[in-house]
């Protein structure tokens, strides 16, 4: 019983911060949606047993990609002429809303035809550090190097984007 | 009461609320942060799925994902910054400059 009030309070939070990101008009208030939203899958992560990924979640995803985003926001000093005013906001979500619903029944009615199984937390250690590890190193070694490879090509190919451009020389001199 | 089902509701609410986002708005950071929403709706069924088949291997592909939307986020984040300095804007329909010859 306490689990099924923990899941509903989990998937209710995030429904709602999912929502807040998607209708509100300035994007600080969009990223603090996103940050319930990521919390609330970290809770429903450690509901379904998965300590290690809960960790990575809280750590990853609410720690380090929603402090990037949030320190973007503050650093670009965005004002309220930067906003792009969109009229049409609501009936393109109703539109999106009226898309989605197909895929929607489509997906529920596939898996729920599914044969029940409990869900609830184990006594195992599944999802600890410890088969998880174990797991990654024996089965997917080559895709664990590959994602470093492609962390080290993000990481060269942001500064080399970010970086401020020389000026050139005529530019310069008109200054 | 907590059955398969209803995670599969949730992580499928949360993916449409990403792809209704990438649809109807235009502010660039909320396309982003939309994006980042379908991965997270997605990642919640396949650790629901391993769950389910008491089986490891969704779990780390869910870790291959969080890595994916990290580095992501480092190149999709600096390309923003890169459009507000050229056009002082994070409207999606100023960013034109692949067209040809159309204000330039």
């Amino acid at each position: 019983m306490m689990a099924d009030i923990i899941f509903l309070a989990l998937s209710a939070f995030a429904i709602a911060g999912a929502i807040a990101m998607l209708t509100n008009k300035s994007p600080i208030y969009s990223a603090l949606g996103l940050l319930i939203t990521m919390l609330s899958i970290g809770g429903l992560f450690a509901l379904l047993s998965a300590s290690f990924l809960f960790m990575v979640q809280i750590i990853v995803y609410a720690g380090a990609i929603m402090t990037l985003i949030l320190f973007i926001l503050m650093f670009l000093n965005i004002k309220e002429e930067d906003l792009p005013n969109e009229p049409k906001k609501y009936p393109l979500i109703g539109l999106g809303l009226i898309l989605m619903i197909p895929l929607n029944i489509l997906v529920l009615k596939a898996v729920s035809n599914l044969p029940s199984k409990d869900l609830n937390i184990t006594n195992s250690d599944f999802g600890d550090i410890k088969p998880v590890g174990i797991a990654l190193y024996n089965n997917w070694l080559i895709s664990f190097e590959l994602i470093s490879i492609l962390l080290l090509v993000a990481l060269v190919g942001s500064i080399v984007l970010a970086k401020r451009r020389k000026p050139k020389e005529k530019r310069g001199e008109q200054q | 009461m907590i059955s398969l089902t209803s995670y599969a509701f949730v992580s499928m609410i949360l993916f449409s609320i990403g792809v209704i986002g990438v649809i109807a708005r235009r502010n660039i950071f909320v396309i982003y942060m939309s994006i980042e929403l379908m991965l997270n709706g997605i990642t919640l069924f396949f650790v629901t799925f391993a769950r389910y088949h008491f089986n490891l291997d969704a779990q780390i592909i869910s870790i291959l994902v969080i890595a994916i939307a990290a580095a992501e986020a480092a190149i999709f984040l600096s390309v923003i910054i890169l459009l507000f300095r050229s056009k002082k804007s994070l409207d999606t329909d100023v960013f034109n400059t692949l067209t040809q010859g159309e204000n330039s």
